[in-house]
């Protein structure tokens, strides 16, 4: 049975971006459907798929799966040799806890600093409660590359779920030049480097919807110049 | 090798007790750590576990597992003997998507109606936001119940990992008298007579630690007798 995921706009929807980039490098094969947010008529599409009201939703035959974390939990399961989570249990227990601790926090982070894949690097100045979040991730990210994370470039070594949720804050991080430690940068270069990074980027920069409310500089939209050349039809 | 479960104060802490319910209903052994929030020491004893610095943490050999839903993941895989998903692969994506939808979600619900077991149950008037929180549960609950539900009197049937998710959305909806329809109100029921959240409500009652942040009469407290 064919898959399907139901998401949102690339340049924005941080969480549409953690499944699909998820299923993309591991190579699990699925149709897209893009539901540009806040649109005409885009609450009853979403809402047609799952009652939740929320993208990103996964169509698996019957199933009809909504949130990130669930979603890849399903995958996981699902294609148990696309290998989404670390195979040593002590390192997925700490996959699924870092997993976690973004599915439900770092929201001062989130509210500050929306994804947006067409805005220019440009440092951005972090209330007390966002540069704490900072703090945190970048020591979590540091801890798991130290403990479990010999076998490649990745939070765990290979590419894992848990990269998959903190993709969208690896985007944050690089457009609003934030500060972080060398093992954290590295960290983001790897992850900046993926073919499916490039894949969903360049299709972000295509998008022309605007979203006020995910715009830092707003009314200004700074968009790369790439973008501003490269006209949607 | 034992497991020990580092909790916070039962009568607010409504993170701790949903693995606390699972484990205790499901028949998984542990030992409790339970230290008191916010109080001097408590940020050091937590951290001393877990460096995201919050409860539960379920110690499991040289593992420690924070955020209640992936301890639940991980006992579901530990001890898949204790079924905490549900078997049908359609009722698990169901049961994990729900289960996220908590972890993440709700939040204008939990703001405005903290858990308090003690707190003897007296409506309170929703906010816009907190009122449609309880649409959507209530909804979700319904269709659970009407889709999954044929084999127990929980959401998937059988008391399952979404079922200790919403555990202390149950409390709250009962502490604040909240209005639901028939389905949820017997589903309410159900929950609160499992031996597990009779056990945890009279230690709770028990306690004397008090929040005023989770008080909302504060600075009345008001206490079941």
């Amino acid at each position: 049975m064919a898959l399907t995921l139901v998401f949102g706009n690339k340049n924005y929807s941080s969480w549409s971006f953690r499944p699909w980039i998820a299923m993309t490098t591991a190579g699990i094969p699925f149709t897209e459907e893009l539901i540009p947010l806040f649109g005409p008529g885009s609450r009853e599409r979403i809402l047609a798929h799952s009652p939740a009201g929320k993208v990103p939703i996964l169509l698996d035959g019957e199933a009809r799966v909504w949130e990130s974390l669930a979603i890849l939990e399903h995958l996981a399961e699902r294609f148990p040799a696309a290998g989404l989570w670390p195979s040593d249990p002590k390192a997925r227990a700490h996959a699924r806890a870092v997993a976690a601790e973004m599915h439900a926090g770092f929201v001062p982070l989130r509210n500050h600093c929306p994804m947006n894949f067409w805005r220019p690097v440009m440092r951005r100045d972090l209330p007390a409660d966002v540069a704490a979040n900072v703090e945190r991730i970048d020591a979590m990210w540091s801890d798991c590359r130290a403990r479990f994370g010999r076998d490649g470039p990745f939070l765990f070594g290979r590419f894992s779920a848990a990269d998959a949720m903190y993709a969208p804050v690896v985007s944050r991080f690089h457009t609003y030049d934030v500060d972080v430690s060398s093992a954290a940068r590295a960290y983001m270069d790897a992850m900046m480097a993926l073919p499916a990074w490039a894949q969903w980027k360049a299709a972000a920069l295509k998008e022309e919807w605007v979203l006020a409310e995910d715009e830092p500089d707003w009314p200004t939209v700074h968009r790369v110049p790439e973008a501003t050349g490269a006209a949607p039809q | 090798m034992a497991l020990t479960l580092v909790i916070g104060n039962k009568n607010y802490s409504s993170w701790s007790f949903r693995p606390w319910i699972a484990m205790t209903t499901a028949g998984i052994a542990f030992t409790e750590e339970l230290i008191p929030l916010y109080e001097p020491g408590s940020k050091e004893r937590i951290l001393a576990h877990s460096p995201a610095g919050k409860v539960p943490v379920l110690i499991d050999g040289d593992m420690r597992v924070w955020e209640s839903l992936a301890i639940l993941e991980h006992l579901a895989e530990r001890f898949p003997a204790a079924q905490l998903w549900p078997a049908d692969p359609v009722a698990r994506a169901h049961a994990r998507a729900i289960a996220a939808e908590m972890h993440a979600g709700f939040v204008a619900l939990r703001r405005h109606c903290p858990m308090s077991f003690w707190r003897p149950a007296k409506p309170r008037e929703l906010t816009a936001e907190a009122a449609a929180d309880v649409v959507r549960i209530d909804a979700m609950w319904s269709e659970c119940r009407a889709r999954f539900g044929g084999g127990g009197p929980f959401l998937f049937g059988r008391f399952s990992a979404a079922d200790a998710m919403y555990a202390p959305i149950v409390q709250r909806l009962q502490a604040y008298a909240i209005e639901v329809g028939a389905a949820s109100r017997a589903y309410i029921e159900a929950m609160t007579v499992l031996p597990a959240w009779q056990q945890w409500r009279a230690a709770a009652l028990k306690e004397s630690w008090v929040l005023p942040h989770c008080e909302v009469d504060w600075p009345e407290v008001t206490r079941a007798a």
